[in-house]
């Protein structure tokens, strides 16, 4: 579609044109795009240890490996029992060309199976076959397919060993042979399916592959070495189940907001501790983090023989930038470091811990606050909560600036003691000023009729106190001035 | 460096005289106590304490102490001008208040200039109250994300106020630590310590410990902050 590009940024323009470049051999120099950028590039991999016939359909490494893989690329396709083909064009550049992917990508099968075998090749059906043929291929360019295919033995197609075994009588033994015969006396004698596949071997015919889904719910159980109530080795247990989340997480670019633990014991029901976070989460250290404060608080009945970790649903996670300036730095991003330490709050002290307060507009000191959760300050796009509008303010700030209030209000009006028609609170009170009248709230139920005093105590406190204008004209403490 | 320079003339008057000794003692490499007042501040909003505070103000990063007779006689109101001037800047970070005694109330903080939206009131379960609200306080202050961190504790041992001045310094916060006046009798490592105690129409606050500032008494009026909320200068 495109010309090959070239990009040398560095060589300086007035230097003599260097010779012909030649045709890109076997791979591409590190980072620089020197092929058709349109064509699609496969990888395929083969676990030779999977070979043998699998109880299950798509045996459980490979279907771990293709989720491990999804953070190379999200074009994954398995071919089972003992094959996964990646389609790694755009990714080139990001992993360091060939060689940078292929060393990653052995990287994490190793992690799985004891040995793999990946080849790059521009047909999905080529890299397989390269790859079961135990050949390294590194071919990146259609115009060479077919010649680095030539040597490769037939059998690497997985065709029926009794065609292969004919094949073999007429000679034919590489797939290069194969590509050399009349293409109508092969279609007659072993079949227009077999052509087929040489077609799609050489890219004269589409593959169309099937996208790999990962699962869409992360559950994972694994099983303690030994019975064990030790916290210690519960988050030690932990941990590989939360790096196996963390990489299901990052490959979607995603987060949870929920995370579920369970602990299974012998006899006993096992024990559940739930983790609610306030902002989407993928990394695993900071979620070890705070299940381990989680766990901490937890009474195991019985000890553990296995636990399970259970994901909420992946929610989108927004991304930003990172910041110039450290958090609280001059400009830095400060909520962002804010979130990390609501989390950790709430997983400590519980999720009602933490409280924000917001105003109401109402003359009754008990309903004109209420309480607000933090998570209005940590939602998606206002990382930056002082960003918002604020809450119809200057309607509620008119309403309390008339007069003095209290900074500290008691939970509930406390009733005081009376000397003769006085109130008493440890002691004689002083009352100053004028009183305020305050008389609302009929709508509600709730409503208040209250004669609103200051007054000094012994020991010198500015108290607030309300007088009830109903008969028993009881006395009541409402707020300190602090 | 330059611009500590007049200061630093005038607390040393009697050695000032010879321009060259000035010169000598503005030296970086030279280091007198008082410079130790050299840290950044917050207006504390009432010009006689600001003079009385080292730096001329409530430092930005370190704990104080601020040690009430009773509750309530005034120590919230002492702080109150420079969180509003805290939690209203652009940038600012929270200002947490590990579990108050009572309730804050909502409109008279609003009214005193203090940004709700960076309020964070953290409180901690009854049954482990006093161990939770330390643990919450040395985290809130550790962990940079809080410009400044309230809390109200009847006992700590020096060795926890110790870990919470550390804490104070690492997450560039200032903690705010209310004690009961008792507790002045026990040595502290808090950079600030002051004693409050009511006077008529205001307070008393006497500097028990001020790391390079003056110590002694001096009255403030309420009067003063009364008018504008906030009541900065």
């Amino acid at each position: 579609m495109r010309a090959p590009r070239t990009i040398d940024l560095f060589a300086p323009a007035s230097l003599p044109q260097q010779a012909p470049r030649t045709p890109v051999q076997s791979v591409a120099p590190r980072g620089l795009p020197v092929h058709r950028s349109g064509e699609p590039l496969w990888l395929g991999v083969h676990l030779p240890a999977l070979a043998a016939p699998a109880a299950a359909p798509v045996p459980r490494i490979l279907q771990a490996l293709a989720t491990r893989a999804l953070r190379f690329t999200p074009r994954i396709s398995l071919a089972p029992p003992d094959g996964l083909l990646l389609e790694v064009r755009s990714s080139l550049q990001l992993f360091g060309g060939v060689q940078g992917l292929r060393a990653a990508m052995a990287g994490e099968c190793a992690q799985l199976t004891p040995s793999a075998t990946l080849a790059f090749a521009p047909t999905p059906l080529a890299a397989l076959a390269g790859a079961r043929a135990g050949r390294a291929l590194e071919v990146l360019d259609a115009a060479r397919l077919a010649g680095a295919l030539s040597t490769l033995p037939l059998t690497a197609l997985r065709w029926p060993p009794e065609l292969i075994e004919r094949l073999a009588c007429l000679g034919v033994r590489t797939i290069g042979q194969a590509l050399r015969l009349p293409r109508a006396g092969f279609a007659q004698r072993f079949g227009s399916a077999r052509l087929a596949d040489l077609d799609r071997l050489t890219g004269r015919m589409s593959d169309p592959r099937e996208r790999f889904e990962a699962p869409v719910r992360f559950r994972r159980r694994r099983e303690l070495p030994c019975e064990s109530a030790s916290h210690a080795l519960l988050a030690a247990a932990l941990r590989p189940l939360l790096d196996e989340l963390g990489r299901f997480l990052t490959a979607r670019q995603c987060g949870v907001l929920a995370l579920e633990c369970r602990l299974w014991h012998r006899h006993a029901e096992p024990t559940r501790c739930v983790l609610r976070l306030g902002a989407p989460l993928a990394d695993a250290a900071r979620l070890a983090q705070l299940l381990d404060e989680r766990l901490r608080l937890l009474a195991l009945p019985e000890p553990v023989r296995a636990c399970e970790l259970r994901a909420g649903l992946p929610v989108s996670r927004p991304m930003h930038s990172a910041g110039l300036w450290q958090p609280g730095e001059r400009g830095g991003l400060a909520a962002a470091s804010g979130v990390d330490l609501i989390e950790r709050l709430r997983a400590r002290l519980g999720q009602e811990s933490l409280e924000m307060l917001a105003l109401v507009a109402d003359h009754r000191p008990e309903a004109a606050w209420r309480v607000a959760r933090p998570e209005a300050c940590l939602d998606t796009a206002s990382a930056r909560p002082w960003e918002q509008a604020p809450q119809d303010g200057h309607r509620v700030r008119a309403l309390a600036a008339d007069a003095a209030r209290p900074l500290w209000l008691l939970p509930s009006p406390r009733l005081l003691r009376q000397r003769g028609a006085l109130p008493r609170y440890r002691g004689a009170l002083c009352l100053e000023g004028d009183p305020q009248r305050i008389e609302t709230g009929w709508w509600d139920g709730r409503d208040v009729a209250r004669d609103y005093y200051n007054a000094r105590d012994v020991h010198g406190r500015r108290l607030w106190l309300f007088r009830e204008r109903e008969p028993p004209h009881r006395w009541f403490l409402q707020g300190v001035y602090g | 460096m330059l611009a500590d320079l007049p200061r630093q003339s005038a607390v040393s008057s009697p050695l000032s005289v010879d321009p060259r000794l000035e010169r000598l003692l503005a030296h970086p490499a030279l280091w007198r106590a008082g410079s130790a007042s050299r840290v950044p501040v917050w207006p504390s909003g009432f010009a006689p304490l600001d003079e009385g505070l080292p730096g001329g103000g409530w430092p930005r990063s370190g704990l104080i102490e601020i040690l009430p007779v009773r509750f309530g006689q005034g120590e919230l109101r002492l702080i109150l001008p420079a969180l509003s001037a805290i939690t209203c800047r652009t940038e600012a970070r929270w200002c947490v208040w590990v579990a108050p005694p009572l309730q804050p109330f909502a409109p008279a903080l609003a009214a005193a200039g203090i940004a709700l939206t960076r309020l964070l009131i953290v409180r901690a379960p009854q049954h482990q109250r006093r161990p939770a609200a330390l643990w919450a306080f040395e985290q809130a202050l550790g962990s940079g994300a809080c410009d400044s961190v309230l809390a109200w504790a009847k006992q700590a041992s020096a060795r926890q106020v110790r870990r919470l001045q550390l804490a104070a310094q690492r997450g560039n916060a200032l903690g705010v630590l209310f004690r009961p006046r008792e507790a002045a009798r026990e040595a502290s490592p808090a950079m600030l310590r002051v004693a409050l105690e009511p006077r008529g129409e205001g307070v008393r606050v006497t500097l028990l410990k001020s790391r390079g500032g003056a110590r002694g008494a001096l009255d403030l009026t309420w009067t003063a902050v009364r008018g504008e909320p906030g009541g900065v200068r």
